[in-house]
C-alpha cells in the first residue's frame, strides 16, 4: 500500500519551495464546488519532486461557473496547462441528495439529463477559450440509500441517477481529445468513503475530502499532470530471481523456483507476470536486467509451463554477471530511450540502493518484501499514464522485435553503406491532419535526443498551427523491409517571411536515427522551399541536456552560423541520400 | 506534555516552539488559519489518541483551549 506523508508535511514544504528554482514549469488550475484547500501546495511540492517548478491557480469555493463563462477572469489570465473541476455531489444535488423521491421518475431523468447538458455545455465554454485540457471528475456514487436494501428495485432511485450521469458524462467526452474525465468515484472506494469523508471536518469547513486523503487525490491528479508534461515512464526493467519467480533458479534449480497455481507464492507470481503482460500489451516496454547464467534463466523463460512471459515479450534481456547499473545502461542505449523514461523493480534492496544512488533519474520502485503484494504495487504505480494512445503505442512491442532482427542484420552485414542501401527505407511525409496531430504533439512532448528546439506542443496547439496558412505542419512515418515504425518525424515551419522560412521545430524519435533519414526530411523541406522561391531556410539549434546527439546537424547539411542563426541558402544544390526513397502527399 | 503539543503546533504553524505559550492563537500566529487549525487537530488527535467532538474544536480559541480539552480528554497534562 501506498504510505502518505500529512498534509501539514506539503503545506510546510509548500511555502520553502521556489518555484523559479526549476528549469521546467508548468501551470495547473484548479476549480471546485467545495473546500480543496491543500491540493495546491500538496501539488507544487510533488511537482517540485519531479524537478518542475508548478504555478497553480485556485478558483476559489464554488465559483467555478464564473471562472469558466466569463473570458476575461482569472482562470484565463492565469492560463493554465491543465485545468481540474473537482465537483462532488451534494452541491449539485442539493436538497434532492437526501429527498430524490419528492421527484417522479420523469422529472428525476430530467433533472440528470439538464446536469449533464450544463456541464458538457460547460466543459465545452472553456476549451474554446483556452488552450488547455480540462479533467473533470466524476460523482461519488451515495452507499447511503432512504430505501436501504430496496434501493435497487426503485426504478432509477439515487444511486441509479448518480450512475447514470458517471455514465452519460463519460460518453460525451469519449472522443472528445481535451477534455477527461477523472475517476473520483474510483479514488473514493479506494480509501473507503467512510474515511474519505469527515462529518466534523465537512460542518466545520465544509471540507468534502478530509485532509489527510488531500496528498492521495494529488497523486491521482499527477496522473495526469505527468503525461501532459511528457514524464511519463515507458519501460519496465526487471529483476528475475524472486522478481518474476520466487527462489534462484541458480540454486533451486528449474524444478525448484516458484512459479505453480498450486503454490500461495507461485500464484503471486504468475498475477505479477498477468499484470506485466496487460501493460506491455498497452505499449509499455519490458526489458530483463538480471545477474544470472543466461542459459538457467533462458530456460525458464524459454520452456517453464508456468512462465507468462516469454521471450518475445521482452526488448532486451541482460541476463550477465555485470553490475546492474552498466546493463541498465545498455538497456536505455540498446532501447533508444532516455534512462529517465525507465522504472526498475528488483527485490533486492542493495540492488535498488545501488541503482538510486548510481542513476537517480531511474524511478527504482520500492518493492516490498512479500510478493503478494508485487500486483498491487504496480498497480498503485501513477507512472504509465498517457492521455492518447496512438497507434505507435499499440505497436510498440511489435516495433522492439522488429528492432531486434535489424541490429542482427546489421551485424551480418559487411558494411554500413550496404547496410542501408539494402534496409530500403522509405520515409512518407505527411502535412498534419485529425489522425496525426496526437502523434506529432507527443513527438514534441517526449523527444529529447534529436530535437533543434524542444519545443513542447499539447495538441490544441499543434491543430491551431496546422489551420494557420502562415506555417507548416508536418511529419514523416518511416519504414523499411523489417516493419513499420508509424510516425516518428515532425517539423513546424514559419512561412511569416515569404524569402525566409523559419523552422521552429524539426525532431526525429531516436529510434530511427543516424540512417540519413534526418536529411531525408529536411531535403523534403528544402525542396518545398523552392518551389515556394523561398530564399533562405533558417534553422536554430536551441542546446539542452540531451539534445547533443543532433548539435551539428543544420552545419553538416550546410549550414552556415550568421549571428545565433543557421541560414541555409536555397541556391544551394541540397543533397539527399542516395539509400532513401521519399514520398511527399 | 506542553512539549509534544508546542512541538506539534511548532510544525504544523511553522513557528519556533519558543514563540508557542497559552495566548497564542489566530492572533498572533500569522499562519494560523481554518486549514492549519484543522490540520492541528488531526495531528493532535493521532499523536494523542484522542477524538475531539465537533463543539470542542469550535470552543477552542487558543492554545490554552487545547490544552484544557486534552486534560477533560484524561491526557496528563504533566506527562
Amino acid at each position: 500500500m501506498v504510505t502518505e506523508e500529512k498534509l501539514s508535511f506539503y503545506i510546510t514544504k509548500s511555502k520553502k519551495l521556489n518555484i523559479s528554482d526549476f528549469k521546467r514549469q508548468t501551470r495547473i488550475a484548479l476549480l471546485s464546488n467545495f473546500t480543496l484547500d491543500g491540493l495546491a501546495e500538496t501539488i507544487k511540492v510533488k511537482c517540485g519532486e519531479l524537478n518542475v517548478g508548478c504555478d497553480t491557480f485556485y478558483g476559489g469555493y464554488n465559483r467555478y461557473n464564473e471562472e469558466i463563462l466569463n473570458n476575461k477572469s482569472n482562470l484565463y489570465s492565469f492560463s493554465p496547462d491543465l485545468c481540474f473541476l473537482i465537483l462532488d455531489i451534494r452541491n449539485i444535488f442539493g436538497d434532492l441528495f437526501y429527498s430524490p423521491y419528492n421527484l417522479s421518475v420523469e422529472k428525476r431523468k430530467e433533472f440528470i439529463q439538464n446536469k449533464v447538458n450544463e456541464l458538457v455545455d460547460l466543459a465545452k465554454s472553456f476549451i474554446e477559450k483556452s488552450n488547455s485540457k480540462l479533467v473533470v471528475s466524476n460523482f461519488v456514487i451515495p452507499t447511503y440509500s432512504s430505501y436501504g436494501i430496496f434501493e435497487n428495485k426503485v426504478d432509477y432511485g439515487l444511486q441509479e441517477m448518480v450512475f447514470d450521469l458517471n455514465y452519460k458524462l463519460s460518453n460525451a467526452w469519449k472522443n472528445e481529445n481535451s477534455i477527461y474525465l477523472y475517476d473520483l468515484n474510483g479514488f473514493v472506494s479506494r480509501f473507503g468513503q467512510n474515511n474519505v469523508f469527515d462529518y466534523k471536518q465537512y460542518f466545520f469547513g465544509d471540507i468534502k475530502i478530509s485532509l489527510n486523503y488531500i496528498p492521495f487525490l494529488a497523486n491521482d491528479l499527477l496522473g495526469f499532470i505527468k503525461p501532459v508534461l511528457g514524464l511519463n515512464k515507458k519501460c519496465i526493467v526487471l529483476d528475475l530471481d524472486n522478481t518474476l519467480w520466487g527462489g534462484i533458479v541458480g540454486e533451486d534449480g528449474f524444478n525448484g523456483i516458484k512459479l505453480s497455481q498450486n503454490d500461495p507464492i507461485g500464484k503471486a507470481f504468475i498475477e505479477f507476470q498477468k499484470y506485466l503482460l496487460s501493460l506491455h500489451e498497452r505499449g509499455i516496454i519490458l526489458a530483463v536486467n538480471s545477474r544470472n547464467n543466461s542459459e538457467d534463466a533462458m530456460q525458464v523463460i524459454k520452456e517453464h509451463p508456468d512462465m507468462v512471459l516469454r521471450e518475445k515479450h521482452f526488448a532486451c534481456l541482460k541476463i550477465n554477471w555485470n553490475d546492474k547499473v552498466t546493463n541498465l545502461q545498455e538497456i536505455a542505449q540498446e532501447l533508444n530511450i532516455g534512462i529517465d523514461s525507465i522504472l526498475f523493480m528488483d527485490d533486492d534492496n542493495v540492488n535498488r540502493d545501488f541503482m538510486r544512488e548510481a542513476l537517480p533519474e531511474v524511478l527504482t520502485v520500492e518493492l516490498p518484501n512479500d510478493p503478494s503484494l508485487y500486483t498491487q504495487t504496480l498497480m498503485e504505480l501513477n507512472e504509465f499514464n498517457i492521455l492518447k494512445i496512438t497507434d505507435e503505442d499499440k505497436k510498440r512491442g511489435k516495433m522492439y522485435l522488429q528492432q531486434k532482427e535489424r541490429i542482427e542484420f546489421e551485424k551480418s552485414s559487411i558494411n554500413f553503406e550496404e547496410y542501408l542501401k539494402q534496409l530500403g527505407i522509405k520515409i512518407h511525409i505527411k502535412k498534419a491532419d485529425e489522425f496525426t496531430i496526437p502523434r506529432i504533439s507527443q513527438l514534441t512532448l517526449k523527444t529529447n535526443q534529436f530535437n533543434l528546439t524542444t519545443k513542447r506542443y499539447q495538441e490544441e496547439e499543434i491543430m491551431r498551427f496546422s489551420q494557420d496558412k502562415k506555417k507548416i505542419v508536418g511529419c514523416a512515418r518511416i519504414e523499411d523491409k523489417f516493419g513499420d515504425y508509424g510516425i516518428t518525424g515532425a517539423f513546424v515551419v514559419n512561412k511569416d517571411n515569404p524569402e525566409e522560412w523559419v523552422m521552429d521545430t524539426f525532431l526525429l524519435s531516436c529510434r530511427v536515427i543516424g540512417r540519413g533519414v534526418e536529411e531525408g526530411i529536411l531535403d523534403y523541406i528544402v525542396n518545398d522551399a523552392k518551389k515556394n522561391n523561398v530564399k533562405r531556410l533558417i534553422g536554430n539549434f536551441i542546446p539542452t541536456k540531451k539534445n547533443k546527439p543532433s548539435e551539428y546537424f543544420l552545419p553538416n547539411f550546410g549550414f552556415k552560423k550568421e549571428g545565433n542563426r543557421w541560414i541555409y541558402s536555397l541556391e544551394n544544390h541540397s543533397k539527399k541520400p542516395s539509400h532513401l526513397l521519399v514520398l511527399g502527399e | 506534555m506542553s512539549n509534544k503539543l508546542y512541538s506539534i503546533i511548532s510544525k504544523v504553524m511553522d513557528v519556533p516552539e519558543s514563540e508557542i505559550n497559552d495566548q497564542s492563537s489566530p492572533e498572533n500566529i500569522e499562519s494560523w488559519d481554518s486549514l492549519s487549525l484543522y490540520m492541528l487537530i488531526d495531528d493532535i488527535e493521532t499523536e494523542f489518541n484522542v477524538k475531539f467532538i465537533l463543539e470542542e474544536i469550535l470552543e477552542t480559541k487558543n492554545v490554552g483551549d487545547f490544552k484544557k480539552q486534552l486534560k477533560k480528554h484524561g491526557v496528563d497534562i504533566n506527562e
